[in-house]
C-alpha cells in the first residue's frame, strides 16, 4: 500500500509478469546490437539532435551513446561495458549471449520451469565450459621474440570487424609493431606508452607508426628553429617562468623600490635557471653540429624563451604529464625536476625533431631515436567522427596484441568456440546432470550459438543451414567456423580468425551471472526505475 | 601577468558564464561601432585577457574565449559539441563513410530546433548582433526591427531551456567539453559520490586537463584560473577532481573559485536521509574545494526575487533570469584583472585601481584570518551616489549574493575590494573617476564600521545589456541604468530594449561574516559524518571518505571558524 501512496501509478507486477519484462528487455538490447557483430556486421551512424556525428561499428560505444532507462537494460549494458573496461573486447558477444540465455529461459519458464532450476543448470554448464576453454585454447608461445604471425592474425581478426579490410590491414602492422615497441620483457604491457594523436586534414586519410613522439604543440618563439637534426633532448619538469604569485611573498610593500627589488631578484632566479641549461648545451654542443631540444612540463615565458632563442636552442613548454615519461622512453635520458647537477647523462637522443603547422595546431615530430620503448599512433582524417572511430579500432587492435602476449593463447573465432562449446555441453555434460537443471545446460548450450547464428545471419545466411552444417561437422570431429561469405564451415586455424582468450573466458564467467540475477529478481516496480529485492 | 582562462563547470556555472560571455562580446561590438559611444572605444579593458587569437585550417583568423566548459552531453542543446567556427565538415550523408565497406545504417535524433534569436544569429553571419538604438535606420524599418528584437527577446524570456539559447557567442570547438554519463540518471546527480562516478568512466579526466593545457600552453604570462562551478551536485567533484590535476599542473596559477548556486537547488526536501545527504554534500564540498583553490567566493541566494535588490525583478524558477545577475557581477569583479597596468603615477581619466589576479587574492586572503572564502555583494545598477546629498547610498546599496551570512556583522579586520563601472551622477550623466573616488572615499569617512582595508577600482564604462539579456529590471530604472524621477510608467519589468546598459558596483569582502556559512558545515560534518555506524558516515563511505580524512576535514572546517573569531574560544572556555 504505502507503495501506492509514494507513487501512484507504480503497480506491483506479479511475479511472472515482471520476469517476461526483464526478458523482453534484454531481447530488445539484443536486438538493437546484434547487426553490430563480425566482419559482415553494419556499422551505425548516429547524428545528435545538434547536427553532432558519431560513427560505431563496437558494441561498446554503441551503448555508451544510447539512452537506456530500463533498468534490466542497464545491467545487462554494464556488464558489457565492464567486458570492455578489463579485456578491451567482446562486448556485443556480451550483449547477445546475455539476451539469448534469457530468451531461451523463457521457453522453460512458460512450461512452468522454475527460474531456480534454470539457474542451477547455468551454474553448472558454465563451470564445464570454462573447463573446456582451457582444453580448446590454443597455446601460443611467447618468450624473448612473440611469434608475430599469430599476434598478427589475432590484432587483423579484431581489426577487420572495425574497419574496411584494406584499412584494417595497414593498421594491422602498426598496433602489432606499436605494443612490441613499448613492450619490455617480464614486465606488464603499458598500453599508454603508446601515445595516439590526431590530426585532422581535409584529404587526408592515413595512420602511421612515428617511432618516437609526436607533441601537440610547437615552440613559441619565432626565432627558434623548426626542423632541427642530431638532437640532445632534455626532458624537464622546472619552472622557467617568473611567478609573482607565490602566496605569503606579500603584497604590501613598503614602497616600490622594495617591491622592484623583490621583482629582479626573482627574475634572476628563472634566468639562472635558463643559463645553466644554456651551458650544458654549450658543453655538450661545441665542436659539432648537434642541435639541443628543451621539452619542458611547466612553463617558459618569453624572456626565458628569448635566452634560449639567443642560444639556439629549440624550447617547447606544458608539455603534458604522461609525455615526460613517454620521452624518456622513446629518446633516452631521463626526466629531471631541477636544473642543477646537469649532466649529459640526463639527456636523450632523437636523430629529427620538426614541426608541422596545421591552421592554429601545430606538431612537433621527435622522431629517428634510438632503441625506442614509447611511440606514436598518428591518425589523420577528414573529420572528427572518423577519426573517433579509427581511434576506437586502434584502441581494440593494440588490446587484442597485448591480451594475447599476456594470455599466450589464442581462441579460434568465427562462432567455432561456440559450436564446440556448445556441443560439447550437450554431447557429453548434459547427460552427467541430474533432473532437470539438464534443461538449463541445454539452455546455456543453445544460448552460446547466438554468435554463429548471428554472424550467419549478419551475412545474409539461413541460420538453420549453417548451424547444421557447423554442427555436424563438428561431430565428425571438426573444429570448424563460419565462412561468412558461403555459410560453409572452415577452418579458423587456416583462415587466421584468432579471437583473445580472456575476453572469450570473461564473456563465460559473466553473461551467467547476469542471466541468473535477472532470472531470480521476484518483483519488478512498473513505474519505479529501481528494481527492489522482495521485501 | 596577463591571461586569464577561465574555467565553467556544471549547468548554472554555464547559464552564468553564457552571460558573462555575452557582455563580453557586446563590449566588442560596441568598441568597433563607428559612431558608438567613445567610453566603450577607449575602454580600458584588454580583451586579450579573457580571449585568445587564433586561426582556422583555412587561414581565417578567430577570436575566442579562453575557456574550458564542462556540461552533460546533450546541455549543448542546438549548438554542437564541435562549435560552429572552426571548419568540420559534418556530413550526414552515410556514403561519405570511409572506413567502412559494408552496411550502414542510420540514426537521427530529432534535430533541436534553434529559437528565434539563435537563427536571426546565424542569419546575420559575422555582423553586430542588434541593430537597436541605430538613429540612422529610417523610421519604417525602424519599426520593423523593434518588432523583431521584441520577439527574439520574447521567445527567451519563455523558452530558454539550454544556456546556449541565450548565448551571441562563438566558441573554440575545445572550449565545450561534454561529460559523459552513461545511462545516469540526471534527477540523482545531486551529491558528491555521484559525480565521481561519472569521471570514473574512460579517460574524461584526462580530456578535460588537454583542453586546459591547450589554452594554458599558448599563455606567455598567465596571471590565474577564474572558475565557476555549480556546486549544488555531483559537479562539485567533478570540479574538485579538475582542481587537484590543476594544482599539480600549474602550482603557482592561482585559482579564484565562485560556487554557484541557483535558486532551483534549494527545492524542497523530501525524506530526512535527503536531507542528510545534502547536508554532507556541502560540507564534503566547501571542504574539498575550498582546499584546492586560494580564493573562494560562493554565490547563490536562495531567492533573488525575494532579496534587497529593489530594482531588480528576477523570476527565481528561471534560470535565464538569476545566473544574468550573477554574471554581472563576476564581470564586475575582473574589471581590474583587465585593465592596462599603467605606471604607479599615471592617473587614467577612464580608470583607476588596476590589480591582477594574485594581488588580489593576496590581499583578501592574507590577513590574519587566512580567511580565504570572501562573500560577494552587488549593487544593480547602482545608484547615482556623488552629489553630496546622497553620498554613502553605493555603499547602502550594496547587498550579498552570498548566501548563509551574517548580517550585521561587524568586523575591523575586513579587507575587501570594490570596483565601481559607469556610475553616474544624480542628473543621469556619467559621474567622472575622480568623482566617484572622491565620493566613496568621503561616504567611508562617515561609515561607523571601516574595513582594515578596502582597494578601489573605478572605470567609466558601464555594464552594456546586450540584447539576450532578460527583463529583470523594475521599470523605474532607465535607460542608462539609472532613476526615472516621478512615478513609475507600468510595472511591466524592463530589458535589453529599454535598457543600454546600467551602472554597477561590486565587492569581495574578507570577513566574519563568512562565519555561519562555514559553521553550519562544519556542524553537519560532526553531527552526521563523524560517528561510526550512522547513515551519515555510511554515506560518506561510500563517496569515498575514509574516516581519518573526514576527521581531518572537521579540523580543518573548525580551525576556519576560530580563526575569523578569534575571541569564540575564549568565551566558551569561560563557560
Ligand atoms: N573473418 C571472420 N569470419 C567469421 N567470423 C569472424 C571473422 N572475424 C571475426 N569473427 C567473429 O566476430 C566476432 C567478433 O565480432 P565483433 O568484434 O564485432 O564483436 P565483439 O567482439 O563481440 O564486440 P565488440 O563490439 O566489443 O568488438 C567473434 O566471434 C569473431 O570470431
Ligand atoms: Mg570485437
Amino acid at each position: 500500500m504505502s507503495l501506492r501512496v509514494l507513487n501512484p501509478n507504480a503497480e506491483v507486477l506479479n511475479k511472472s509478469a515482471a520476469l517476461h519484462m526483464t526478458i523482453n528487455a534484454a531481447k530488445g538490447l539484443q536486438d538493437v546490437l546484434k547487426t553490430n557483430l563480425g566482419p559482415k556486421g553494419t556499422i551505425k551512424m548516429l547524428v545528435g539532435g545538434a547536427g553532432d556525428i558519431k560513427l560505431t561499428k563496437d558494441g561498446n560505444t554503441l551503448l555508451k551513446e544510447m539512452q537506456i532507462q530500463n533498468p534490466t537494460a542497464i545491467m545487462i549494458a554494464r556488464t558489457a561495458v565492464a567486458q570492455d573496461d578489463t579485456s578491451g573486447d567482446g562486448t556485443t558477444s556480451t550483449v547477445l549471449f546475455i539476451g539469448e540465455l534469457m530468451k531461451q529461459s523463457e521457453r522453460y519458464i512458460d512450461e512452468g520451469m522454475h527460474p531456480r532450476v534454470l539457474v542451477d543448470g547455468f551454474d553448472i554448464a558454465k563451470r564445464a565450459t570454462l573447463e573446456f576453454i582451457e582444453k580448446f585454447k590454443t597455446p601460443v608461445t611467447i618468450g624473448e621474440t612473440p611469434d608475430a604471425e599469430i599476434l598478427k592474425m589475432v590484432a587483423r581478426t579484431t581489426l577487420r570487424t572495425k574497419l574496411y579490410e584494406a584499412l584494417a590491414d595497414q593498421l594491422t602492422d602498426i598496433v602489432l609493431n606499436a605494443v612490441l615497441c613499448v613492450r619490455k620483457p617480464d614486465e606488464p604491457i603499458d598500453l599508454f606508452m603508446v601515445e595516439i594523436m590526431h590530426m585532422r586534414h581535409k584529404f587526408d586519410v592515413d595512420t602511421r607508426l612515428v617511432e618516437g613522439l609526436v607533441l601537440d604543440h610547437g615552440s613559441r618563439h619565432p626565432d627558434m628553429k623548426r626542423r632541427v637534426e642530431n638532437c640532445y633532448i632534455l626532458t624537464c619538469n622546472v619552472s622557467l617562468e617568473y611567478e609573482k604569485s607565490e602566496v605569503n611573498s606579500g603584497f604590501f610593500y613598503s614602497n616600490a623600490e622594495q617591491r622592484e627589488k623583490m621583482v629582479a631578484a626573482e627574475r634572476r632566479q628563472v634566468d639562472d635557471r635558463v643559463k645553466k641549461i644554456i651551458e650544458l648545451k654549450n658543453k655538450v654542443c661545441s665542436g659539432n653540429d648537434n642541435n639541443f631540444v628543451v621539452i619542458n612540463q611547466k612553463g617558459i615565458d618569453p624572456p626565458s624563451l628569448d635566452l634560449l632563442a639567443r642560444a639556439g636552442i629549440v624550447a617547447l613548454r606544458r608539455a603534458k604529464r604522461r609525455n615526460m615519461e613517454r620521452l624518456v622512453l622513446a629518446c633516452g635520458g631521463e626526466a629531471v625536476n631541477s636544473v642543477d647537477d646537469l649532466t649529459q647523462d640526463c639527456l636523450g637522443w632523437a636523430g629529427l625533431v620538426y614541426e608541422h603547422v596545421l591552421g592554429e595546431e601545430k606538431y612537433t615530430f621527435v622522431e629517428n631515436v634510438k632503441n625506442p620503448h614509447s611511440c606514436t599512433i598518428l591518425i589523420k582524417g577528414p573529420n572528427d567522427h572518423t577519426i573517433a572511430q579509427i581511434k576506437d579500432a586502434v584502441r581494440d587492435g593494440l588490446r587484442s596484441v597485448k591480451n594475447t602476449i599476456e594470455d599466450e593463447a589464442v581462441i579460434l573465432g568465427a562462432g567455432a568456440f561456440e559450436v564446440a562449446a556448445s556441443q560439447h555441453l550437450i554431447n557429453n555434460v548434459k547427460k552427467t546432470v541430474q533432473g532437470r537443471a539438464q534443461l538449463g545446460v541445454q539452455a546455456f548450450a543453445d544460448a552460446l550459438l547466438v554468435v554463429p547464428k548471428t554472424l550467419a545471419e549478419n551475412s545474409g545466411l539461413d541460420t538453420q543451414d549453417v548451424i547444421i552444417a557447423l554442427t555436424g561437422e563438428h561431430d565428425k570431429g571438426f573444429v570448424v567456423g563460419l565462412n561468412q561469405h558461403t555459410g560453409d564451415p572452415i577452418d579458423p586455424l587456416m583462415e587466421g580468425i584468432f579471437d583473445n582468450y580472456s575476453v572469450k573466458r570473461q564473456l563465460i564467467n559473466s553473461g551467467p551471472v547476469i542471466a541468473s540475477q535477472l532470472l531470480l529478481v521476484d518483483e519488478v516496480i512498473r513505474a519505479g526505475r529501481n528494481m527492489r529485492k522482495p521485501s | 601577468m596577463k591571461e586569464i582562462v577561465t574555467i565553467q563547470v556544471g549547468d548554472f556555472a554555464n547559464y552564468i558564464g553564457s552571460h558573462f560571455w555575452n557582455f563580453q562580446d557586446e563590449l566588442l561590438g560596441l568598441a568597433q561601432e563607428p559612431d558608438g559611444d567613445p567610453i566603450y572605444k577607449s575602454m580600458p579593458l584588454d580583451m586579450d585577457v579573457l580571449y585568445r587569437v587564433g586561426e582556422t585550417q583555412e587561414g581565417i583568423p578567430t577570436y575566442c574565449p579562453r575557456l574550458v566548459l564542462v556540461g552533460f552531453q546533450g546541455s549543448l542543446g542546438s549548438l554542437s559539441p564541435s562549435g560552429s567556427l572552426y571548419h568540420n565538415i559534418r556530413s550526414s550523408d552515410t556514403s561519405d563513410i570511409i572506413t567502412w565497406s559494408g552496411n550502414v545504417s542510420k540514426h537521427a535524433s530529432e534535430p533541436r530546433k534553434k529559437n528565434l534569436f539563435l537563427q536571426s544569429l546565424d542569419g546575420e553571419g559575422q555582423g553586430k548582433s542588434t541593430v537597436m538604438g541605430n538613429d540612422a535606420v529610417e523610421e519604417r524599418g525602424n519599426a520593423l526591427i523593434q518588432v523583431q528584437d521584441k520577439d527574439r527577446v520574447e521567445c527567451l524570456e519563455n523558452g530558454v531551456q539550454y544556456w546556449t539559447d541565450f548565448s551571441k557567442v562563438q566558441y573554440h570547438p575545445r572550449s565545450l567539453f561534454e561529460l559523459h554519463g552513461s545511462w545516469a540518471d540526471l534527477q540523482k546527480f545531486d551529491n558528491y559520490g555521484i559525480g565521481k562516478d561519472i569521471l570514473s568512466e574512460g579517460l574524461q579526466v584526462e580530456e578535460m586537463n588537454e583542453r586546459l593545457r591547450f589554452f594554458v600552453e599558448e599563455c606567455d604570462r598567465i596571471q590565474g584560473i577564474q572558475f565557476i562551478v555549480d556546486d549544488s551536485g555531483g559537479f562539485s567533484s567533478v570540479a574538485a577532481t579538475f582542481l587537484e590535476d590543476i594544482a599539480d599542473d600549474y602550482r603557482n596559477t592561482p585559482v579564484l573559485l565562485y560556487t554557484a548556486r541557483s535558486p532551483s537547488s534549494y527545492g524542497n526536501v523530501m525524506s530526512k536521509n535527503e536531507s542528510i545527504s545534502r547536508s554532507l554534500h556541502d560540507a564534503i564540498s566547501f571542504s574539498r574545494l575550498s582546499s584546492l583553490c586560494k580564493l573562494m567566493v560562493p554565490i547563490g541566494l536562495p531567492s533573488l526575487s525575494k532579496s534587497k535588490f529593489s530594482l531588480l525583478h528576477v523570476e527565481d524558477k528561471k534560470l535565464f533570469h538569476s545566473s544574468a545577475v550573477y554574471a554581472a557581477s563576476i564581470h564586475s569583479i575582473s574589471i581590474p584583472f583587465r585593465m592596462e597596468m599603467l605606471g604607479p603615477v599615471a592617473n587614467s581619466s577612464y580608470a583607476i585601481g588596476a590589480m591582477n589576479f594574485g594581488e588580489a587574492i593576496q590581499m583578501l586572503t592574507g590577513q590574519a584570518s587566512q580567511n580565504m572564502v570572501s562573500t560577494l555583494d552587488v549593487a544593480m545598477p547602482a545608484p547615482s551616489s556623488i552629489d553630496e546629498k546622497r553620498q554613502g547610498s553605493i555603499l547602502r546599496s550594496l547587498h550579498s549574493l552570498t548566501p548563509e551570512i551574517k548580517d550585521d556583522a561587524v568586523d575591523f579586520h575586513a579587507v575587501e575590494t570594490m570596483i565601481i563601472h559607469g556610475a553616474l551622477y544624480s542628473g543621469g550623466h556619467r559621474a567622472s573617476v575622480s568623482q566617484v573616488k572622491d565620493s566613496i572615499c568621503a561616504s567611508y569617512e562617515n561609515e561607523p564600521q571601516k574595513p582594515l582595508f578596502s582597494h578601489l577600482t573605478v572605470a567609466l564604462c558601464p555594464l552594456p545589456i546586450p540584447l539576450p539579456f532578460p527583463s529583470i529590471f523594475k521599470s523605474q530604472v532607465g535607460r542608462n541604468g539609472e532613476l526615472l524621477p516621478g512615478p513609475t510608467q507600468g510595472d511591466q519589468p524592463k530589458g535589453a530594449l529599454d535598457i543600454d546598459s546600467v551602472p554597477m558596483a561590486a565587492r569581495l569582502r574578507s570577513s566574519n561574516a563568512i562565519t555561519p556559512y562555514i559553521e553550519r558545515r562544519l556542524t553537519s560534518m560532526q553531527r552526521y559524518g563523524s560517528q561510526r555506524g550512522t547513515s551519515g558516515a555510511e554515506l560518506l563511505h561510500k563517496w569515498g571518505f575514509g574516516r581519518e580524512e573526514i576527521e581531518d576535514m572537521v579540523e580543518d572546517l573548525a580551525r576556519k571558524v576560530l580563526a575569523l573569531n578569534p575571541h569564540s574560544e575564549m568565551s566558551t572556555d569561560s563557560d
